[in-house]
C-alpha cells in the first residue's frame, strides 16, 4: 500500500483532456457528455498549433495528444516552464513499438530507428520536455491501472520538497491489436477499448488560478478488501461517506453491483452522486486521470460538491483512491 | 540522373514522414540538415542510412562519408551514382 505522506497541499490549476469525448478546451464539458457511443473516434484538435512541424511528423497518437494537453495547460497557468514533468502510462507507446516490432519481423538489415526509439514509455515525459526545451525532473511511472496514481504521488513528494508548477498526467493509447488480443483471450468488454491523455498542472500555494486541490492518493497492489481499504482512506482522512459528495469509480465487472463492496456503495449511494466514469470515457489503463478532470470541471461547475472521492478498480486486483476537494472546503 | 533524383526525394518525404513537403518543394541544392534547408536532423541521419540501404543497396558505414554525402539531394546523388559503378 503506497499512499501520500506529506502534509503539503496540491492545488491544481490547470487540466486538459484529450480523449474519445469534447473534452479539449472545453471547460464545463462534464454537464454535456454523455455515455460513451460504441463508434466512438478519438477527437483530435489540431496538433500544429501546438507542436512544431518538426516534432509532430514523427509523433504517435500517444505523443501528439500528451504534448499538445501538456501545453495547453501551461498556457491555462500562463506558466512558461514547469518545475518537472512527471507521466503515467500503462501500456505506453503502443502505435511505435508495434512498428518497430513490425519493422524488426519484415526488414533485412539495418532497422529504421525512430520506432524504436519512441517505442519506449518514457517519450511521453522526455516529448513533452523536447518541446518546451525543460532541462527539469522527468519522471515516468508505468504501474498498470495505477499508473497516474503513482505519478500524482510523485508529484506531491515533489512539491513537498520544494518544486513547483508540475506538469503531471497520463496517457494510453488505443492500437487495433489490442481487441485481437483481447478476442484471442476471449475477453469481449462491454465498453469501448479508448485513447486519452489528462494532464494537470499542480501547485504548492493556493492562487487565483486555482481550481481544486488533492487532499490524498492511496494505492493497494494485490487489495485483499475493497470496501475495507475505502473506509480507512476516509478514515484517515477524518470523513464520513455522507461527506463525499460525488463518487466516480471504475470497474470492468461493475464493482458496485458485485457484492465486494455493496456495503460501502449503498452507504454512499444516500448521499452521494455516483458515476461509472468508464462508461464516459472507455477503457484504458490510466483514465482515472480522466476522472480527476471530470471532478475538477464539476467542481468548478458546482459550488455545491466540496468533496469528490475517485475509486479506480479498473483492474481488480489494484485500487486507487483520490480524494480531491474544492478550493472552499 | 534527374529520376534518381525524383525518386530520393520521394523516398526521403516517406521514410521521414515529411508529410508538409511535396518533391518539387526540395530543390536539388537546398541543405538537408540545415534550417534554411530542409532542417533534418540527427535522427533523420539515421534513417538515411537506413534508407540509402534499403532503396539502393549502399551501406554508409565511414560518418566522415555521410556528412558529406548527405548535404543535399545533389550529393546525395553523387554518391549512389558512384558507389553503383
Amino acid at each position: 500500500m503506497l499512499s501520500i505522506f506529506t502534509k503539503s497541499q496540491m492545488y491544481i490549476t490547470a487540466a486538459s483532456t484529450i480523449s474519445h469525448q469534447p473534452t479539449f478546451k472545453n471547460a464545463g464539458f462534464s454537464k454535456l457528455i454523455e455515455p460513451l457511443k460504441i463508434d466512438s473516434e478519438l477527437i483530435s484538435p489540431n496538433f500544429k498549433e501546438y507542436i512544431d512541424a518538426g516534432l509532430l511528423r514523427r509523433m504517435s497518437k500517444i505523443l501528439r495528444m500528451s504534448v499538445t494537453a501538456a501545453k495547453d495547460c501551461l498556457q491555462q497557468a500562463e506558466v512558461d516552464q514547469p518545475g518537472a514533468i512527471i507521466v503515467g502510462t500503462g501500456l505506453g507507446c503502443l502505435q511505435d513499438t508495434e512498428k518497430f516490432l513490425n519493422n524488426f519481423l519484415t526488414i533485412e538489415g539495418l532497422l529504421p530507428p525512430t520506432s524504436f526509439i519512441q517505442s519506449t514509455h518514457n517519450t511521453i515525459a522526455g516529448q513533452i520536455s523536447l518541446s518546451i526545451g525543460n532541462h527539469g525532473y522527468n519522471m515516468t511511472h508505468t504501474q498498470n491501472t495505477l499508473s497516474f496514481e503513482h505519478a500524482l504521488i510523485d508529484a506531491g513528494l515533489l512539491l513537498g520538497e520544494g518544486n513547483d508548477n508540475i506538469i503531471v498526467g497520463a496517457a494510453d493509447e488505443y492500437i487495433e491489436i489490442l481487441s485481437t488480443i483481447g478476442e484471442h483471450l476471449h475477453v469481449k468488454p462491454e465498453v469501448n477499448l479508448t485513447s486519452g491523455a489528462s494532464f494537470f498542472i499542480v501547485s504548492k500555494e493556493q492562487s487565483g488560478k486555482s481550481i481544486a486541490k488533492i487532499k490524498d492518493i492511496e494505492t493497494v497492489g494485490l487489495v485483499q478488501d475493497i470496501q475495507e481499504s475505502i473506509e480507512n482512506f476516509l478514515i484517515n482522512n477524518t470523513l464520513k461517506e455522507s461527506e463525499i459528495d460525488l463518487v466516480l469509480y471504475s470497474d470492468f465487472n461493475d464493482l458496485k453491483d458485485s457484492g465486494q463492496v455493496s456495503d460501502v456503495f449503498k452507504r454512499f449511494e444516500n448521499s452521494s452522486e455516483l458515476i461509472n466514469y468508464t462508461n464516459i470515457i472507455g477503457i484504458y489503463p490510466s483514465n482515472s486521470a480522466f476522472a480527476l478532470h471530470y471532478a475538477v470541471d464539476r467542481i468548478r461547475d458546482n459550488n455545491k460538491i466540496k468533496s469528490v472521492l475517485i475509486i479506480n478498480g479498473l483492474n481488480k486486483i489494484n485500487l486507487g483512491l483520490i480524494l480531491i476537494e474544492s478550493i472552499e472546503a | 540522373m534527374d529520376t534518381l533524383k525524383e525518386d530520393l526525394k520521394k523516398h526521403i518525404i516517406e521514410q521521414l514522414n515529411l508529410e508538409d513537403l511535396q518533391v518539387s518543394d526540395i530543390d536539388d541544392d537546398a541543405l538537408l540538415f540545415s534550417t534554411d534547408g530542409i532542417g533534418l536532423d540527427s535522427i533523420d541521419a539515421l534513417e538515411l542510412i537506413v534508407l540509402m540501404e534499403k532503396y539502393y543497396g549502399i551501406q554508409v558505414t565511414n560518418p566522415e562519408e555521410g556528412k558529406v554525402a548527405f548535404l543535399s539531394i545533389n550529393t546525395m546523388a553523387d554518391y549512389i551514382a558512384k558507389r553503383r559503378t
